[in-house]
């Protein structure tokens, strides 16, 4: 609205000024600067006064800052005339410029409207939130102490900015600069939590946090723990990490994932995976149905990795039995006795291939069950005939050469 | 003459409000369509004259409707809300059919009484019923009976040439025609041409002193008499059809209907498809189909000769695919577009008049005297009792459809939902829901959210829906390999429509969801899942929309309601007038030809007895063979059918029945034994076809190899299982399966493991998220990528790790360039990767380019469902450069990592072996990432493996994976160069955190294989935990 009316009063003004043109040709009347002040505090007063002749009629000034433009209309008072510059204007710190806009001559001058040292507020920013210990990874502080009228306090105001990170607490004085104050935070050596906050000229700011996490992590140790050593497809092996630490002895981040790869004795690569907590990582791994021997070693896929160690799991079952009735067609492996002739614990695998003429038909496998597992040929599946089969259990196999299904 | 008020009218739609008007009440909302109309509403209601909707498929013009009805409902929402404006509507709906069928039968019959029975007995006409309170189809029947009102009116006109007439006339076919714009069209031909041959008939009856006597001749001549007033009857109601709803026709010129025709049951062949016969015939004719000689006996007298010709074509296009009649009669396209059951429903409109007439005649008029001298009074009380009893049984057969076979959801309460979305700026985002049904478009009018899906299919402007032969995403999983397909697409690249929020009140999507990187976001009160994609930017603030003229909007807004306004004025405000001013009203010129009903022809009665007996026949087959098909137990075929639907619908009581009894194992074992198993094929799979070989031992016993397909979210599983049957006192049972045994070694076991929480935004403000309070994106590396090319298709692959400190949550998208940079193709990873990474864990990736599928070949789209179907992009170009993006989030959910690779064996090109799960969580279904490496280790390939079955805890479960074909990759471009993570280049910010990284780190710890092409394998594991608890 303001604008609005501004313009309002411009445009008639223009209108009316096109009259005084003509009225007055020729008439040479002085203007001149009273006011000699040229530097302000901001949110005061600004009046600028000047020296007319009688005839000069409503001059306006026009005032342009930083945020934009506007005219301000006069107050006449015998020969002076004195322009009250708004509010608008005088609460933004800067340089204004103005332009008396009379119609023999066009006076202009600037004013420097200065930033008062004070704060009322700080804004503060501060990231990014977690950083790496070791002293090359780094956070930044932004703090942006403002007055209470929102304008940005003196160039070198000086900024406190306080660190506590573990035992020690630090003070630094940073000093603004094109508005802001910054401090790049490097990280120490150790992991851990930083509060940061800043002070300025009595004006704290709020507690900000960043957190110094743990650098990538550097070689460590395995070792396996198991109930016992024999390979009964049964019980889990535990293998644990050392405590995983980078290289300022940080304990890593929880939640790291290792991977362990376990070697065996046929070349073929298992593996499980643990994430460590506190620095050390459990991965489980159930105990092999054969006898087996596995070299172990665990990575920080790109990072570090571990030792190598072996376990060898003994065999259990040595040998087993296998009884064919019911024209073949029903096959009972059992029983199935580990280390200490106890019946296997359910659930050990037992594989049936069955060949017609030496190729593949099928393979079935099944799990034991108290000791023994049944097979039933089924007659629609298996047609009459002679076939060969082998089982396999526990890394044993039994093979019986032409039976007869029938 | 004093009028006398027609008492069987009153009857009617006191009958009429009392029974449909409370019926609505637990109907209307579960049809089909009465939900779509409600969101077109709620349009109205918000803006009535932008034409423009934001809230489905990206966008859409509410002018691809007519809008009466949805205008109607708007305004009456105004008054009392969306629902009360729709039952309104549905209650004005119900009056104006039953005083439309009313008016037409009395110019049909001439006769009160008649036209009176023939209203009464509107009310109860199946077809009437199933689309009202099956279809819901406020508009069509909207329009057809303010078509009925606007007969009599037509005939006057011609009959008289009253100019009066020919306004009342129109104002009724422009009413017609802003409710629904396919009933006006149709009902020229089916309606109006046989009316104004039968205006013709009259005329020359005039001339002649019996019907008898009018010839071809003079039939003519009257023709020519009357050519004027049906010409410019016909002009001017072209004016109107085109005129009204000008707008509609603009916009379906530019934007034609170019899509991919949806099935529609209608078009099925009813002996084939049984339940389309249903529903789409029998239901409609109802008791109609025992009058059928009748009804064809007098629409083929000579005065209605033209209504005869008209219900006949109805008649034959109602019976859709049945027949290959309809398809030659409409031609392709049009087969393809109309939904038939609309003809079926309007020759069972136009044999309302002669119902009405039969049942008159039947109960006080001749038919009454000739049955009763034939047979004597019992058994016209018999036949009586039978037709009244069938009608009502139709009535309440079609009302409690729905009760016995919902073609809906449970109702879904919305409130927990509208919530959500209001809360905290989620609809900013778009959403989409799955299983809603159609109720999907009372969330969308409850909402201002936005959605990708939508529920009027002639709207869509997506390709990746328009070429598809689905209505909506929403409800994929019933539309085969298309459907799932499509949502695939919207589930890996959801960026591209700012999808964010998914409302999953079907956990069959579950799976899908989580391997394309979705994650469960929260269950809201009312069981509805909440699952959220992370990385994806709000939906910009200013939106493109396809603008019309202002004038076209203001017409839209403005004519429909006029010509209510004027139909009203004319039509019932002038009669009062008239009524007023005691004029005595001069009987309407339809009445000048009743029939006399002196003697019914003994042939008719006859052949109705025929005909009657042959549909009886026809019934009791169709009842013998349906028990046939479901008597479970009736063969071994059946048997194994009857146990795999029980199965697959979850109903293991029924399974149990079907058990050996002999086998003696209790449905607590039985039950106990089928819920232990979980996985994809038990928790996620639908059957699709089944097959079953049989080898007969002996009468008692066979054995049946069983062939079974069933779809799961993620692909197309074929198993085959072996059973034996055997019969007891005639019945057929299954043997049980063996059992699992696996006994794991601790009965209580403990596990530590690393949790996280994100707070999200730690102050309760509805600002936007304070600085402090965004954490940090994790940092990704990607530790190679390279172009490559396998098997005809184009895929970046590669391994990307996790550097940081917190779990992430991985986005990778792939852009292809060639020589020229000119880009090609964009992708997302799907599901070759795991999306949920620990810190310093790594993933092999593939990223597909998958084209927009069957695009091109829109004829050749498969009828069978794979899911696990890719089309390759088509590259018009040869890609040779890449770029990649990776985007890490934070992440707390998804991140469990307690599977263990426990056996392996590689032989003859099959690899077995054995998953162990060690930690706390039932495994629902595993997934192996297999990386493909050539003889130097350098990576070449990647391909996945879902595992079948779920792994319990503690517990092994053994997979096979078949090694890929021969098949050399060819390497395009290993070129690092363009790879970006969260924004800055791969190098700088990797080189921060991992300076001196071990390159091929693991690579001592690959598998050797033996392959000509490949050399070396990785095996990764990825879990979908089901019910995390």
């Amino acid at each position: 609205m303001q604008l609005k009316k501004t313009y309002l009063l411009f445009l008639s003004l223009i209108f009316a000024s096109s009259f005084a043109v003509a009225q007055q040709s020729g008439a040479s009347n002085k203007v001149k600067l009273l006011t000699t002040q040229t530097d302000f505090e901001v949110g005061n007063y600004i009046i600028l006064k000047f020296l007319v002749s009688a005839e000069t009629k409503n001059p306006i000034l026009y005032c342009s800052n930083s945020y934009g433009s506007t005219l301000v209309s006069s107050n006449i008072k015998n020969n002076f005339i004195e322009f009250y510059i708004p509010d608008n204007i005088t609460k933004k710190t800067g340089i204004v410029n103005w332009t008396l806009v009379e119609e023999s001559q066009n006076l202009s001058g600037k004013i420097n409207i200065n930033p008062k040292a004070e704060v009322a507020t700080m804004e503060t920013y501060i990231g990014p939130p977690s950083i790496e210990a070791g002293g090359t990874d780094y956070t930044m502080l932004v703090v942006i102490p403002t007055d209470s009228l929102d304008n940005p306090v003196p160039t070198n105001t000086m900024v406190n900015a306080k660190f506590q990170f573990l035992a020690s607490e630090e003070k630094e004085d940073i000093f603004t600069n094109n508005l802001i104050a910054y401090r790049n935070i490097n990280s120490k050596r150790e992991s851990g939590r930083m509060l940061v906050s800043s002070e300025s000229l009595g004006i704290n700011s709020k507690e900000f946090t960043i957190n110094v996490t743990a650098a990538i992590p550097t070689d460590f140790t395995i070792s396996a723990k198991r109930p016992h050593d024999y390979s009964d497809g049964n019980q889990i092996t535990t293998f644990f990490t050392s405590v995983i630490k980078d290289k300022q002895n940080n304990v890593v981040s929880d939640g790291t994932f290792v991977t362990f790869f376990i070697k065996n004795k046929n070349e073929n690569i298992l593996k499980t995976t643990g994430t460590t907590i506190e620095g050390v990582a459990h991965a489980k791994m159930i105990h092999p149905d054969y006898e087996d021997n596995w070299s172990i070693k665990a990575y920080v896929d790109g990072m570090s990795e571990s030792n190598t160690i072996s376990l060898n799991y003994k065999q259990v079952i040595e040998d087993f039995k296998v009884v064919f009735s019911n024209n073949n067609r029903a096959i009972v492996v059992g029983p199935l006795q580990s280390f200490m002739q106890q019946m296997i614990p359910d659930g050990l695998h037992v594989k049936l291939n069955i060949y017609k003429d030496n190729t593949l038909v099928d393979s079935v496998i099944k799990t034991a069950y108290n000791g023994y597992v049944n097979y039933t040929l089924k007659p629609a599946i298996y047609k009459n005939g002679v076939y060969r089969f082998s089982i396999e259990t526990a890394g044993k196999t039994k093979e019986f050469n032409t039976k007869k299904l029938w | 003459m004093k009028e006398t008020s027609n008492k069987y009218l009153i009857v009617a739609i006191l009958l009429g409000l009392a029974f449909h008007g409370s019926a609505i009440f637990f109907t209307l909302e579960t049809t089909y369509d009465a939900l779509i109309h409600l969101f077109f509403a709620d349009h109205y209601a918000n803006s009535w004259f932008e034409p423009w909707n934001y809230e489905w498929y990206t966008g859409f013009t509410v002018q691809s409707y007519p809008p009466l009805v949805h205008q109607t409902i708007g305004l009456f929402s105004l008054i009392g809300g969306l629902k009360f404006g729709m039952f309104s509507v549905a209650l004005i709906a119900i009056v104006l059919f039953i005083t439309g069928a009313y008016r037409f039968s009395l110019m049909m019959t001439a006769n009160k009484t008649v036209a009176g029975y023939a209203a009464v007995l509107a009310v109860f006409s199946s077809s009437f019923v199933e689309t009202l309170h099956i279809f819901g189809q406020l508009p069509s029947i909207i329009g057809v009976s303010v078509l009925m009102h606007a007969l009599p009116e037509i005939y006057l006109w011609l009959k008289t040439g009253k100019k009066w007439y020919l306004a009342t006339s129109l104002s009724l076919i422009a009413v017609t025609v802003t409710s629904h714009h396919v009933t006006p069209i149709f009902g020229m031909i089916f309606f109006i041409f046989p009316l104004i041959g039968m205006v013709i008939m009259d005329v020359s009856r005039e001339q002649v002193n019996t019907m008898k006597e009018v010839t071809f001749k003079i039939f003519l001549n009257s023709f020519f008499k009357l050519f004027k007033r049906i010409v410019s009857f016909g002009m001017l109601s072209l004016v109107l059809i085109v005129g009204c709803i000008f707008p509609y026709w603009l916009n379906s010129k530019a934007n034609p209907i170019t899509q991919v025709p949806i099935p529609h049951g209608s078009r099925d062949n009813f002996l084939e498809i049984t339940s389309s016969g249903l529903v789409f015939f029998l239901i409609p004719w109802g008791i109609l189909l025992i009058l059928l000689p009748y009804i064809f006996y007098r629409y083929y007298s000579k005065r209605y000769l033209f209504f005869g010709l008209s219900i006949t074509i109805c008649t034959i296009l109602g019976t859709g695919g049945t027949t290959p009649v309809p398809l030659k009669m409409l031609g392709e396209t049009a087969f393809n577009i109309l939904t038939l059951d609309r003809f079926t429903l309007w020759a069972s409109i136009l044999s309302i008049p002669i119902m009405g007439e039969f049942t008159y005649r039947f109960v006080e008029g001749d038919f009454k005297a000739l049955i009763q001298s034939k047979f004597g009074a019992i058994y016209h009380r018999i036949i009586g009792g039978i037709l009244a009893g069938l009608m009502v049984f139709m009535v309440v057969f079609t009302m409690s459809l729905n009760y016995f076979r919902p073609s809906q959801p449970q109702k879904i309460k919305m409130l927990p939902i509208v919530n959500f979305l209001n809360q905290d700026d989620h609809d900013k985002w778009r959403f989409l829901t799955l299983g809603f049904g159609d109720q999907m478009a009372w969330l969308s009018a409850q909402t201002n959210a936005m959605t990708v899906d939508g529920n009027y299919h002639s709207a869509r402007r997506l390709p990746e829906l328009t070429t598809r032969p689905i209505e909506r995403l929403e409800n994929s999983k019933f539309k085969g390999v298309a459907g799932i397909g499509s949502l695939q697409q919207f589930l890996t690249t959801p960026e591209k429509y700012n999808l964010k929020y998914i409302f999953s009140n079907d956990k069959f999507y579950d799976p899908i969801l989580y391997f394309c990187g979705w994650q469960r976001l929260r269950q809201l009160e009312n069981g509805i899942m909440v699952w959220e994609r992370l990385n994806i930017p709000p939906v910009s603030s200013i939106l493109p929309k396809e603008d019309v003229a202002k004038w076209l909007k203001i017409m839209w807004g403005i004519i429909p309601f006029l010509t209510v306004l004027i139909a009203f004025v004319l039509n019932i405000q002038m009669l009062w007038v008239i009524a007023l001013k005691s004029k005595i009203k001069p009987i309407p010129d339809f009445l000048k030809f009743p029939t006399t009903y002196n003697k019914f022809n003994r042939n008719v009665l006859r052949i109705t007895h025929i005909w009657s007996l042959i549909l009886a026949i026809a019934v009791f087959y169709g009842i013998y063979l349906f028990y046939l098909k479901n008597d479970s137990q009736r063969s071994p075929e059946n048997a194994i059918i009857a146990y795999y639907d029980a199965l697959d619908f979850k109903e293991f009581e029924k399974a149990h029945s079907l058990i050996d009894p002999e086998s003696k194992l209790p449905i607590a074992q039985y039950m106990l034994e089928i819920s232990v198993t979980d996985g994809l094929l038990s928790s996620y799979a639908k059957m699709d076809a089944i097959e079953t070989e049989i080898t007969k031992h002996n009468d008692s016993t066979v054995s049946a190899k069983v062939t079974s397909q069933w779809i799961t979210p993620l692909e197309k599983i074929e198993k085959v299982d072996y059973k034996s049957l055997s019969k007891h006192k005639d019945k057929w049972y299954l043997q049980p399966d063996d059992l699992n045994n696996d006994l794991p070694p601790d009965q209580l076991y403990s596990a530590n493991a690393t949790k996280y929480f994100n707070q999200g935004r730690r102050r309760i403000t509805t600002e936007a998220t304070h600085h402090e309070d965004i954490l940090k994106q994790p940092v990704l590396e990607v530790v190679s990528a390279k172009l490559v090319q396998y098997d005809g298709s184009y895929a970046i692959i590669g391994e990307v790790q996790n550097i940081d400190n917190v779990p992430a949550d991985v986005i990778l998208k792939g852009t292809l360039y060639n020589d020229d940079n000119k880009q090609l193709a964009t992708y997302n990873a799907k599901y070759h990767i795991k999306h949920k990474l620990m810190p310093k864990e790594s993933s092999s990736f593939r990223i597909n380019f998958e084209g927009i599928a069957w695009s091109r070949t829109q004829d050749s789209i498969p009828d069978t469902f794979n899911p696990d179907e890719f089309t390759p992009i088509e590259f018009e170009e040869q890609p040779t450069k890449f770029n990649l993006q990776a985007a890490g989030n934070v992440s707390g959910s998804d991140l469990y990592k307690n599977v263990v690779l426990s056996a392996i064996d590689i032989k003859d090109k099959t690899i077995n072996g054995n998953l162990f799960n060690s930690g706390i969580q039932e495994i629902t279904i595993p997934q192996l990432l297999i990386t493909y490496y050539d003889e130097n280790k350098n990576m070449v390939w990647v391909d996945h493996l879902f595992v079948k079955e779920g792994v319990r805890q503690q517990r092994k479960q053994d997979f096979e994976y078949q090694i890929l074909k021969d098949g050399k990759v060819k390497i395009i471009n290993s070129d690092m160069k363009n790879i970006f993570v969260n924004g800055l280049p791969n190098d700088a910010i990797a080189g921060k955190i991992v300076p001196n990284r071990i390159e091929n780190h693991s690579d001592a710890q690959l598998q050797k294989i033996d392959h000509p092409d490949f050399s070396y394998i990785k095996i990764e594991i990825n879990t979908y935990i089901g019910s995390p608890n």
